[in-house]
């Protein structure tokens, strides 16, 4: 196999994506990959009842940090919920070659994986890559 | 007759300045007491659903987990989904005003059921509350028919797809589910290619509509796309998923409804039932409060009494062609997982033993 040149992220400014979004940008850096941020638009955010203006600049000065052309970042607004979003641009035209998430805190136990990952993974087409939160990595 | 479960959640589950808000409540008991059914008119109190009953349609860990995360004073589930001290309790309650609705029916033998609860359900799935839903009250009810022996319909015309109905029910038979959606909209699931698992195929159905869709083309997704398809089923329930948030002055949808579609929608849902007595009805979305008043009454109205609706119906809005086509893919992806189905029999294992691909349910 070669390496992946088309890498997506979910993000939707919680520290849980930020920490993937780093590692993603770091890896795209590394292979010059290029790197799709997808940020799902949730019920509120729909209604304008929640803001999605700050996301798109934070996640391009998190991928320049982390070395990526900015030529190489594209921005992906898509209604629906985070798993759902990626399974559907996984199936579609262009897809990625690989996803990364990040994981958020289960209600009670630290340790399992967000059920929003786990569906990712059930489902995709492509590798799925659950990146820890940053607070978790050592 | 007009059956009345509940009402939960009038002053419970408060997120404060949330749109899914108790005053969501009011206005429905508003909508209902504007139609003065008089002795028409039988309220029947709410009573907690049992864990048996909620453990046929969600896992046990993500009950235990929500219990806890709410008795100890609740918290942000996502972006869109809150939980408070109270929220579990009126959870439970809501999700067993289903049940309570059922046995009322059961005994009186006619007339149709209007469950008045929130926290609404029908993006609640089996390990995971989203999208202002933490328990799936409708699934709870179809749950506990399909345990008896009943076949059921659910009709889902809130303004957003119910992918938490839709994954639980994806490899069950006896459930056929039905959604009208705002395409493309919260959650993102809801294609007419997702037409249910191996063990369900054609169970699913999806017609997503665009923004600007107008009842007339929700009343065609009904007449061209649900009927042929309720009819082969042959339902004994029917329940619908009845959120009001593709009325036009809903904030978080761009469906052009008024009350007198839903009025409209509500009749074309009745004719589902092959008798009378096996109709429930379960509040969901809806957040434009006189909407969802007179959208309340517009629904009921057109089931006991033939009351006009406040509103006149609507025509001419983009979607007429969404429908066809939705008909036409849907049509595409049966035949192919039936094909599928059919070499994969007949290479060794017997019809009974199918194997289960992982297909990913509403995901
Ligand atoms: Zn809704």
């Amino acid at each position: 196999m070669r390496a992946p040149a088309r890498i997506a992220v979910g993000y939707d400014g919680s520290p849980g994506s930020e920490a993937a979004l780093r590692w993603a940008a770091a890896l795209a850096g590394a292979l010059e990959a290029a790197i799709k941020v997808v940020h799902a638009v949730g019920l509120l955010e729909h209604a304008g009842l929640a803001s999605l203006s700050v996301h798109e600049d934070r996640a391009r000065a998190i991928a320049a940090g982390a070395g990526v052309e900015p030529s190489r970042v594209e921005w992906c607004v898509l209604e629906g919920d985070p798993g759902s979003v990626l399974c559907r641009m996984a199936e579609g035209p262009d897809p990625p070659e690989l996803i990364v998430v990040g994981t958020r805190r289960s209600l009670v136990h630290p340790g399992l994986l967000g059920s929003t990952s786990l569906g990712l993974v059930a489902c995709a087409p492509v590798p799925v890559v659950v990146v820890p939160p940053a607070d978790r990595a050592s | 007759m007009l059956i009345l479960a509940g009402p939960v959640g009038e002053r419970e589950h408060d997120g404060g300045s949330h749109p899914e808000r108790p005053a969501r409540i009011r206005a429905a008991l508003d909508g209902v007491s504007d139609l003065r059914l008089g002795s028409d008119l039988v309220t029947v109190a709410a009573r907690p659903a049992q864990r048996d009953d909620l453990l046929r349609v969600h896992d046990g860990e993500y009950l235990d987990e929500l219990e806890s995360f709410s008795r100890r004073g609740g918290g942000a589930l996502d972006a869109d989904t809150y939980v408070t001290d109270t929220s579990w309790d009126a959870a439970v309650r809501a999700a067993g005003a289903g049940l309570v609705a059922i046995e009322a029916l059961e005994s009186s033998g006619e007339g149709a059921a209007f469950v008045v609860v929130r926290p609404p359900g029908h993006h609640a799935q089996r390990d995971r509350g989203m999208g202002f839903c933490l328990l799936n009250n409708v699934a709870v009810a179809a749950a506990a028919l399909v345990a008896k022996g009943a076949r059921v319909l659910i009709v889902d015309w809130d303004v957003h797809h119910g992918n938490g109905t839709q994954e639980i029910f994806w490899d069950e038979p006896d459930v056929l589910y039905v959604s009208t959606h705002q395409w493309p909209l919260y959650p993102g699931t809801g294609r007419p290619e997702e037409i249910g698992g191996l063990d369900a195929i054609g169970t699913t159905l999806n017609v997503p509509v665009p923004p600007g869709a107008t009842g007339d083309v929700l009343l065609q997704a009904m007449d061209e796309v649900a009927a042929p398809a309720v009819e082969a089923f042959g339902p004994d329930w029917v329940l619908v998923s009845c959120g009001f948030d593709a009325h036009r002055a809903d904030p978080l949808a761009e469906l052009a409804l008024t009350s007198g579609d839903f009025a409209a929608l509500a009749r074309r849902t009745a004719a589902f039932a092959r008798s009378p007595g096996r109709l429930v009805l379960f509040l969901e979305g809806g957040y434009d409060l006189q909407a969802l008043r007179q959208s309340t009454a517009a629904t009921l109205g057109a089931l006991v009494g033939d009351l006009p609706p406040p509103e006149p119906p609507t025509f001419g809005g983009p979607g007429s062609e969404a429908v066809r086509s939705a008909a036409r893919d849907r049509r595409r992806a049966i035949e192919e997982l039936s094909d599928r189905l059919l070499a994969v029999d007949s290479l060794d294992a017997p019809v009974t033993e199918r194997p289960r691909w992982g297909l990913g349910g509403a995901r």
